[in-house]
C-alpha cells in the first residue's frame, strides 16, 4: 500500500491556480525528488499535503487515512513531518530545546523528550552545538536543526523543502549526509524539493517535475535528465530549438 | 512526581544567580524582623504582589510573546469574588480563592477564544477592551457596590484570622504572601521547562513551524492565557483581605495592566527572574516617588513624570530589560 | 420619535468630529505601523492650546484652530525625532510601553501645569446658541460648526496627502516603505511628516471638542480609545475607512439615546432599570472587541 497518495490536488490563491491536478503515489521507504523552476508550486504542494494550505479540490491519503481536509498539527501527529525553506530564528531556543519541541509531541515527559533529543542530536553529528542558541550557528547547521526538529516528532514521512538552498560543495555533502542517514538508517520515507539539481539526482530513487503548477514528467534521474519537456521548463523553448532537446 | 521534581530543579540555572537568589531569599525571609518601617514593610508586600503579577504575565507575555495588556480584569475578578464572598456570606480566603480562580479562568476562556485569533497590536489593544468593558459594568453593578466598591470592615472579625485572612499587623501579611510568591516561583519554574513551556516558546519563535511540529497553536495560547490569569486572580484575591477596601478604579484600570506588563519588560520578559527584577526596581521606586514628590503641594504628578520618563527610557534603550543585559554580558564571556 | 431623531443627529455630528481625532492615529499606523497611546494626550493639548489661548486673547476658540493645528504639528515631530524614532526598531512591547509612557508623561505635565480641575469653554460666538432644524431636533452651534469644520479639515488633510507631492510620498511610504526608499523618498523624513500631520489633525481636532466638553488632564484615554476603535473598525491605516468608521462609533456613542426610545416604545419594565448612560462608552471598547474577532480586516474591508 502506498504511503501517500496525492489525488487531482488542485490549490488556487485568488484566481491565480498554483497546483493544478496533481497526481502521484509514494511507497514507503522512497526518496522522492520534486523539482521544477521557481514559482512551479512545489512549495505550495508541501503546504497543502502537510495541511498548512487548505486545498481547493482533490484528495490526500496519507497511510490509509483520507487527511485532506486535517490541520497542520493534526497531520503531524499522524507522522509527517516537513522542514520550512526560509526560517528566522529567533534564537530564544538553543538547538536542544528546539529538538525537544519537536519531540513533546508524542511524550509529555521532559525526561523522555530529552533523551529523544540527544539521540536525534547525536545522530546528525549535532551534539556539539546542542546548548548553543539556533541563531549563533553557521547557516549549515540551522538547517540541520529544522530536520533534527522535524525528527523529534517521529514521523514516517519527512518532506524537506531545500535544506540545502545557500550552502557551499562542502556543506551540501554534509546535509547529503545527514539526508541518506535519515532515510537509510532511521527508514523514513523523504520528500526532497530542491534547487542544486545534482543533490537531487544524486540522491533520489525517484523524481517529480512540475511547472506552472501541473505535474509534467515523473520517472528514475535518468530519464528525468533526458525528457525533452523538462529541459525545456528548465532552459526555455529556444535551448531546445537550438540543442535538439540534449543536455550536454 | 516527575513534574514537582522539576519545579524544584533548578540545576540549568548558573550557580552565581542561584547563589544570588539563595541570598535575596533569606534576605526576605527576615526582612520583617529587621528594624525597618512600616512603609518598606508595605512596600515590600507590595513588591511580593506585583512580582507574582508580573510571572503571571511571563507565561503568556514573556514565554509566548503575546502582549497582554488586560490583567487587571483578573485582579478585579479575584478580588471582587474575596471580597463579596467574605462581606455577604462570611466565606474565608481558602475557600473564597479557589472559587475566584475558576470564575476567572472560566472568563478567560470566554473572552481568549476570540482574543487569540488576533495578533500583535490588535491583540494588544483587544485586552485593554475586554479589560474596560468589565470595569465599566463593574462601576454600574450594584451588587458589588458600583463606583463606591466593598469594604471589608476588620471590627467584624478576631484578627489575627488566619482562614479569612485577617489580620492587624502586616507582619502576617507578609508572611502569607512571601509563602504565595515562592509557590509562584516553583510553578514558574515548572512551567518553563513543561511540554507546555516549550511548546509556548516554539509559537513565539515561528507559528508555523510549531503547528507543523503538531501544537494547536491557538489551544496553546489559551491554556496559558488560563494560567497567568490563575495567578493574577490568586493575588486579587489576597489583595482584597489586605487593602480591604477594593473599587473598580484601582483594582482594575489600564495603569495596573499596564504596570504588570512593564516590570516583566523591565526586568526582562521570558526569563525565569525577570518579573522579580522588575518588580524590585519599580515597585520601590514607585513607591517611594509617591512618598516624597506626591505629597509636595505644587508638585501634583511629578512623580509620574519621573515615571513616564523612566518608561520611556527603557523601552528606547534597553527594551529587553536587566536580563536582556545580563545576558549579553554573558554571551560576551562565552565566545 | 425625536428622541431617536436628536440621537441620529448628535450621533452623526459627533462622528464627524471624531473622524478627525482618528485620522491622525490611521495616517501614522499606515506609515509606520506603530500605534500611539498619547494619542489621546495629543487631543488634551489641542483642547487646552484653544481654550487658554482664547481666553488670554479674548477671542472665539474657534480661531484657535490653526494655532492649535501648529502647535500639534511640532509637538509631534518633535516626539518622533526625541522618542519615537529610537523605539521603532524595538520589539513591539517596547513600541506600547514607550508610547504609554509618552501619555502618562503629557498628561501628568498637563497636571502640573493645569491643575486636575475640569475647565470648559463659557464664552465664544456659539456657545449657548442651537438650531432647531425641526422634527424635534435641536442642535448646539458648537457641535455643528465642530462637526462642519471637522470635515473641512479632514477633507484637506486627504487633499494634501493625494494632490501635493509631499503628501504622494508620504502615501507612497505608507503602501511600500521599501519601494519609497528606492525612490529615494526619506522614510526618516516621512515618519517625521506623518507624525506631524498625525499630531496636528488630532490637535484640530481638540479645539473644536473643547467648545462643548470640558478638558481635564484625564481627557485624553478615552478618545485614544475611541480613535483604536474607530481606526480598527475602518481597517488600521484606511483614510476613507477612517471616516465612515467615525460616523458609525459616533452613532454607538448614541446607544443610551436609542436605548430611551425603544424604552419608551415598548414600555418594558427591565429596560428602565437599565443605566445605560453609566455604558455609554463601553459599547465602544465591545464594538473594538467584535469587530476586530469577526471583521479583522475593518467593517469596510479597506486596506493596503
Amino acid at each position: 500500500m502506498a504511503l501517500l497518495e496525492v489525488d487531482n490536488l488542485v490549490k488556487d490563491f485568488g484566481g491565480l491556480r498554483a497546483n493544478d491536478g496533481i497526481s502521484f503515489q509514494l511507497e514507503p521507504g522512497e526518496l522522492l525528488g520534486l523539482i521544477g523552476p521557481n514559482g512551479a508550486g512545489k512549495t505550495t504542494l508541501f503546504n497543502c499535503i502537510a495541511g498548512k494550505h487548505p486545498v481547493t479540490s482533490g484528495k490526500i491519503v496519507f497511510d490509509g487515512e483520507d487527511i485532506t481536509a486535517l490541520r497542520a498539527p493534526e497531520v503531524a501527529r499522524r507522522g509527517l513531518a516537513r522542514t520550512f525553506q526560509v526560517y528566522a530564528a529567533s534564537g530564544d531556543l538553543t538547538v536542544r530545546e528546539n529538538v525537544m519541541v519537536g519531540c513533546f509531541m508524542r511524550t509529555p515527559s521532559r525526561r523522555k523528550a530529552g533523551e529523544k533529543a540527544d539521540t536525534i542530536l547525536a545522530d546528525l553529528n549535532l551534539m556539539a552545538a546542542a546548548d548553543q542558541h539556533v541563531s549563533e550557528l553557521p547557516v549549515a547547521a540551522q538547517k540541520k536543526v529544522t530536520m533534527a526538529t522535524a525528527l523529534g516528532t517521529q514521523p514516517k514521512l519527512l518532506l524537506l523543502d531545500e535544506v540545502a538552498a545557500g550552502l557551499n560543495p562542502g556543506e551540501i555533502e554534509e546535509i547529503m549526509a545527514s539526508i541518506r542517514h535519515i532515510h537509510h538508517q532511521l527508514g523514513v520515507t523523504v520528500i526532497l524539493i530542491e534547487h542544486v539539481m545534482e543533490l537531487v539526482m544524486r540522491t533520489s530513487d525517484r523524481l517529480i517535475v512540475l511547472d506552472y503548477g501541473r505535474k509534467i514528467a515523473e520517472g528514475l534521474p535518468d530519464e528525468i535528465a533526458r525528457d525533452p519537456q523538462v529541459i525545456k521548463a528548465y532552459l526555455g523553448d529556444r535551448y531546445v530549438k537550438e540543442h535538439g532537446g540534449e543536455v550536454g | 512526581m516527575e513534574a514537582l521534581k522539576n519545579a524544584f530543579d533548578f540545576s540549568d540555572q548558573p550557580r552565581l544567580d542561584m547563589t544570588i537568589a539563595g541570598a535575596v531569599g533569606t534576605l526576605f525571609l527576615i526582612f520583617p524582623l529587621l528594624p525597618l518601617s512600616a512603609f518598606a514593610l508595605a512596600t515590600m508586600i507590595q513588591f511580593f504582589i506585583f512580582s507574582l503579577y508580573g510571572m503571571g504575565w511571563n507565561t503568556i507575555g514573556g514565554y509566548g510573546g503575546q502582549v497582554d495588556l488586560g490583567k487587571a480584569q483578573y485582579v478585579g475578578i479575584g478580588a471582587y469574588t474575596t471580597a463579596v464572598l467574605l462581606i455577604r456570606w462570611d466565606i474565608p480566603f481558602w475557600f473564597s480563592m479557589p472559587i475566584g480562580v475558576v470564575f476567572a479562568v472560566t472568563w478567560s476562556f470566554i473572552i481568549g477564544y476570540p482574543l487569540f485569533r488576533l495578533k500583535g497590536h490588535y491583540f494588544a489593544i483587544a485586552t485593554i477592551a475586554t479589560s474596560l468593558v468589565l470595569k465599566d459594568l463593574f462601576e454600574v453593578w450594584e451588587f458589588v457596590g458600583a463606583a463606591r466598591g466593598l469594604e471589608i470592615s476588620p471590627i467584624e472579625y478576631v484578627p489575627p484570622d488566619f482562614l479569612r485572612l485577617i489580620f492587624k499587623e502586616d507582619i502576617y501579611y507578609y508572611y502569607v504572601i512571601f509563602v504565595f510568591f515562592l509557590a509562584g516561583l516553583l510553578f514558574l519554574n515548572w512551567f518553563r521547562k513543561s511540554r507546555l513551556g516549550y511548546q509556548l516558546r516554539a509559537i513565539k519563535d515561528n507559528e508555523d513551524v510549531a503547528r507543523s511540529l503538531g501544537i494547536n497553536v491557538h489551544w496553546a495560547k489559551i491554556k496559558t492565557y488560563a494560567i497567568a490569569t490563575a495567578y493574577v486572580s490568586v493575588v486579587g484575591s489576597f489583595h482584597a483581605c489586605y487593602i480591604k477596601a477594593i473599587e473598580p478604579e484601582d483594582t482594575m484600570s489600564l495603569d495596573i495592566s499596564i504596570l504588570i506588563a512593564l516590570m516583566a519588560m523591565l526586568g526582562g520578559a521570558g526569563s525565569l527572574w525577570g518579573p522579580i527584577i522588575g518588580a524590585g526596581i519599580l515597585i520601590p521606586l514607585k513607591s517611594y516617588l509617591k512618598e516624597w514628590l506626591g505629597g509636595m503641594s505644587g508638585l501634583a504628578g511629578m512623580d509620574l513624570i519621573l515615571y513616564a520618563v523612566i518608561i520611556m527610557v527603557i523601552s528606547a534603550k534597553e527594551p529587553r530589560g536587566v536580563w536582556g543585559i545580563v545576558e549579553r554580558i554573558r554571551r560576551r564571556k562565552r565566545t | 420619535m425625536e428622541i431617536i431623531a436628536s440621537s441620529l443627529a448628535a450621533g452623526l455630528l459627533f462622528g464627524m468630529v471624531l473622524a478627525l481625532v482618528a485620522l491622525g492615529l490611521t495616517i501614522i499606523f499606515g506609515v509606520m505601523d506603530i500605534i500611539n497611546f498619547a494619542h489621546g494626550e495629543f487631543l488634551m493639548i489641542g483642547m487646552y492650546t484653544a481654550l487658554l489661548t482664547a481666553q488670554a486673547l479674548g477671542i472665539d476658540p474657534l480661531l484657535t484652530l490653526p494655532l492649535a493645528a501648529l502647535v500639534g504639528f511640532l509637538l509631534g515631530v518633535a516626539c518622533y525625532k526625541g522618542f519615537i524614532s529610537y523605539i521603532l526598531r524595538g520589539p513591539m512591547i517596547a513600541q506600547l510601553l514607550g508610547t504609554f509612557g509618552l501619555m502618562l508623561l503629557l498628561r501628568n505635565i498637563a497636571l502640573l501645569v493645569f491643575g486636575s480641575e475640569d475647565r470648559a469653554v463659557h464664552q465664544g460666538l456659539l456657545v449657548n446658541k442651537s438650531f432647531d432644524i425641526g422634527l424635534g431636533i435641536i442642535i448646539p452651534a458648537t457641535k455643528l460648526a465642530g462637526a462642519g469644520l471637522s470635515v473641512v479639515a479632514f477633507v484637506a488633510v486627504w487633499l494634501l496627502m493625494h494632490k501635493t507631492r509631499m503628501g504622494k510620498a508620504l502615501t507612497a511610504t505608507a503602501l511600500n516603505p521599501q519601494g519609497a526608499r528606492y525612490m529615494g523618498i526619506s522614510t526618516e523624513k516621512m515618519n517625521a511628516l506623518a507624525w506631524g500631520i498625525g499630531a496636528g489633525t488630532v490637535t484640530m481636532a481638540g479645539a473644536l471638542i473643547v467648545n462643548f466638553w470640558p478638558v481635564n488632564p484625564y481627557v485624553g484615554l478615552l478618545f485614544t480609545m475611541i480613535a483604536f476603535t474607530i481606526v480598527a473598525l475602518g481597517g488600521f491605516g484606511s483614510v476613507p475607512g477612517a471616516f465612515f468608521a467615525a460616523l458609525v462609533v459616533g452613532l454607538i456613542t448614541e446607544i443610551p439615546g436609542f436605548w430611551d426610545f425603544l424604552t419608551y416604545t415598548l414600555e418594558w419594565d427591565w429596560m428602565f432599570d437599565v443605566p445605560m448612560t453609566s455604558f455609554k462608552y463601553m459599547w465602544i471598547y465591545v464594538a473594538y472587541f467584535i469587530i476586530m474577532v469577526v471583521r479583522p480586516r475593518g467593517l469596510f474591508g479597506w486596506k493596503h
